[in-house]
């Protein structure tokens, strides 16, 4: 069991840059997400906390201390790879009894724990067999109990489920969260997909080109992007980000879309534009349940006026995509009184609307007002 | 509508039901005529292969020499029930042979192995100069035997730079001594083909997948462990192909000791091979060498069948 801290850690490939001065501060005990899109940093990250890959600058510390001079082989991490690196040349119990065996754990206690740990794994029935011939949900498990068995101080598994048919995978996702809660290791946890990532962790660290965006918990990284990246990448359904050019000031505020729609904007939302400096333009991020029809609820809250382009379905949820001026906005539809073609007017509520910078990204929050 | 896609859908399937009748037609058809068409070859492959090993055969059942003045298929004049063979077997100066044949496999091939496996595992990482030093490694594989038995004659020399190094008089005498001359046949036998065997241990070694040792690693395997426990094993029909082709080689080997030694002092250094050339151009008897030429031929096919059933085993 393990602290771990990350301070400002930099990782270059020859000129490319993969990681870039990267800060986390892990808690003992927690479960955290690595969420980023694919080649973003996340298993150079995952490599270097293991040791398999030395950091440029910055340094690792567990528990305050770091381990960057203690050979591999004695940090005790375990580490389930993304193919899982399972020895198909052995059994399984050899498989699960390796980390036992090369560690010199005395022959019965080895018998003992590779039991409990199949029985925990449900992999009792194929002990004997070749691991070779597991199937890829097994061999998940398998790669995790291996891992598991050597009680390591910290778990790190890098995109586990991304291999896994999508009923598993969800098993899978309620069955780790069951296991770190059992095992109380520290968990480090990399995918790309964020609703592993919002279900899963107690915190996510989103990274965009090797850069950390926002490090919270999941509420917090959804009610609270710090920048447009973070806001686009996570939720589901998507937010809707309207670009436009800023026009006006002092409380009659309007972005003005590509398309030509004018949007004006009024108390907070316009006081958050304020700060705007670029010459891009800004963005406004609001979420499709954020959205409403009939009649305003509160006297800032944006109106649009646009026509029903598609109805889509989504569980027990009806998504509205509206049309305004060229301007594709997705709403969640309450009432389910809407068909294809309709003429509405809508409303953003102004609370949850977000501003951004729409140049560098960056989150636009309390103006003069 | 519907009515058409289901008629499409219909005779597309009668199509590709069509299709596949014709081709499995053909592919019966085409078997029996195909046999026709490659009989010829398979005819003339057997016979390359089968008749020198018939005629040699035929040869070893005789007394028949070129000198006789009798054609070779006139032979059967001098048949002798197999005698030849009795005479192998009694034959102290085969025996002799074959025992120095077997010295130089089971030492050579041995240090060979232990020699390419260790660099192989030197080459798995790397290292600034890699390439380098792969290439320097491998030369002298490429070098030809004559040439390499041309070396080592030097070096081995009495005032050669061997002895020189070593503080060696010149009277220490490396090729001219019984036991040293065999000593330094193996020494440049393995200079020139450690490389092979490096070069096919590390193709093997490159295989195991990375992963997976970084994985034993992690879980606290040691170097020498993870070495033992996932390279080793994942190599076993790596290393039988590559001890059965240098056991083969070894068991041939001719060139480098016909230039450093010929086979001496006296017969110190006489394998196999060169037994086989002083009968066949000292004694021109002919019809021994066929003997012989086919018990050795049975040797080695003993020794490549038992090394490849492994591999083939480990495959299944
Ligand atoms: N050994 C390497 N040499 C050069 N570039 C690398 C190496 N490993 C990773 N990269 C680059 O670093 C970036 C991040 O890679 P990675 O950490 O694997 O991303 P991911 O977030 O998908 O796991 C990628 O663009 C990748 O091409
Ligand atoms: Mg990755």
């Amino acid at each position: 069991m393990s602290s771990i801290q990350i301070n400002n850690v930099t990782k270059r490939f020859g000129e490319f840059t993969a990681v870039s001065d990267l800060s986390i501060d892990i808690e003992d005990g927690e479960f955290v997400a690595l969420l980023g899109p694919s080649g973003c940093g996340k298993t150079t990250t995952m490599n270097m906390i293991a040791g398999l890959e030395e950091a440029t600058e910055g340094e690792i510390l567990f528990n305050g201390q770091d381990l960057s001079h203690t050979p591999i082989q004695q940090r005790n991490i375990g580490f389930v790879f993304q193919n899982y690196a399972i020895f198909t040349h052995m059994t399984v119990y050899k498989n699960l009894s390796y980390g036992l065996e090369v560690n010199n754990v005395p022959k019965d206690q080895i018998t003992s724990r590779v039991a409990a740990m199949a029985k925990r794994m449900n992999l009792t029935h194929c002990l004997d067999a070749p691991a070779a011939s597991l199937s890829v949900n097994e061999m998940q498990k398998l790669a995790i109990g291996r891992s598991a068995i050597a009680e390591p101080r910290i778990f790190l598994l890098d995109e586990p489920l991304s291999n896994l048919d999508a009923g598993f995978r969800a098993y899978m996702r309620s069955e780790l969260k069951v296991l770190q809660r059992e095992f109380g290791q520290t968990m480090i946890y990399v995918t790309h997909d964020q609703i592993e990532a919002m279900s899963l962790a107690d915190k996510i660290a989103i990274i965009d080109q090797g850069k950390l965006m926002q490090y919270g918990s999941p509420l917090e990284v959804y009610n609270n992007p710090c920048n447009r990246f973070v806001a686009n990448f996570v939720g589901s359904p998507k937010i809707n980000l309207l670009d436009g050019q800023i026009k006006g000031a002092n409380g009659s505020t309007k972005l003005i879309t590509q398309g030509g729609a004018e949007v004006a904007l009024q108390g907070k939302i316009s006081s958050d534009f304020a700060k705007l400096k670029s010459s891009k333009g800004g963005s406004i991020g609001i979420r499709p349940q954020d959205i409403y029809f009939g009649e305003k609820r509160a006297s800032d809250d944006i109106q649009l006026h646009g026509y029903v382009e598609e109805l889509e379905r989504v569980g027990p949820k009806r998504l509205v995509h509206l049309q305004v001026h060229r301007t594709q906005i997705v709403a969640e539809d309450e009432r389910d009184a809407l068909s294809i073609g309709d003429e509405v007017e809508f409303f953003l509520t102004a609370d949850k609307c977000m501003a951004f910078d729409l140049d560098s990204g960056d989150r636009l929050t309390g103006g003069a007002a | 509508m519907t009515e058409l896609s289901s008629n499409t859908s219909a005779s597309l399937a009668s199509n590709v039901g069509e299709k596949r009748g014709y081709w499995s037609r053909v592919g019966r058809d085409g078997r029996k005529l195909g046999k026709w068409f490659v009989a010829p070859t398979v005819a003339l492959l057997i016979f390359i292969v089968i008749f020198p090993l018939l005629m040699q055969l035929y040869l070893s059942f005789t007394w028949w020499t070129p000198l006789d003045g009798v054609p070779w298929y006139q032979a059967y004049e001098s048949f002798n029930w197999g005698e030849n063979y009795l005479i192998l077997a009694y034959d102290p100066a085969f025996w002799a042979a074959l025992w120095r044949t077997a010295m130089i496999m089971l030492v050579a091939v041995p240090a060979q192995f232990f020699l390419g496996l260790g660099l192989a595992y030197l080459f798995i990482d790397k290292f600034p100069g890699r390439k380098v030093f792969y290439s320097i490694v491998l030369t002298p594989m490429m070098v030809v035997p004559a040439v390499v038995g041309l070396m080592f004659f030097l070096l081995f020399q009495g005032t050669g730079p061997v002895n020189d190094s070593l503080g060696l008089p010149a009277s220490f005498s490396w090729l001219t001594d019984p036991n040293r001359a065999l000593i330094s046949v193996i020494i440049a036998d393995t200079w020139q083909w450690t490389p092979l065997m490096f070069l096919i241990l590390l193709a093997g070694m490159l295989g195991v997948p990375s992963d997976q040792l970084l994985a034993a690693r992690l879980l606290g395997g040691s170097n020498w462990q993870n070495f033992y426990k996932i390279i080793l094993p994942r190599m076993k029909s790596v290393i039988a192909i590559a001890i059965v082709l240098r056991l083969v080689e070894c068991f041939k080997i001719f060139d480098l000791i016909f230039i450093m030694t010929s086979g001496g002092p006296g017969v110190a250094t006489e394998t196999i091979s060169l037994f086989l050339y002083k009968k066949t151009f000292a004694d021109l008897d002919w019809a021994y060498v066929g003997a012989v030429g086919l018990a050795v031929l049975i040797v080695l096919s003993l020794i490549a069948a038992f090394g490849l059933s492994r591999v083939a085993k480990n495959k299944g």
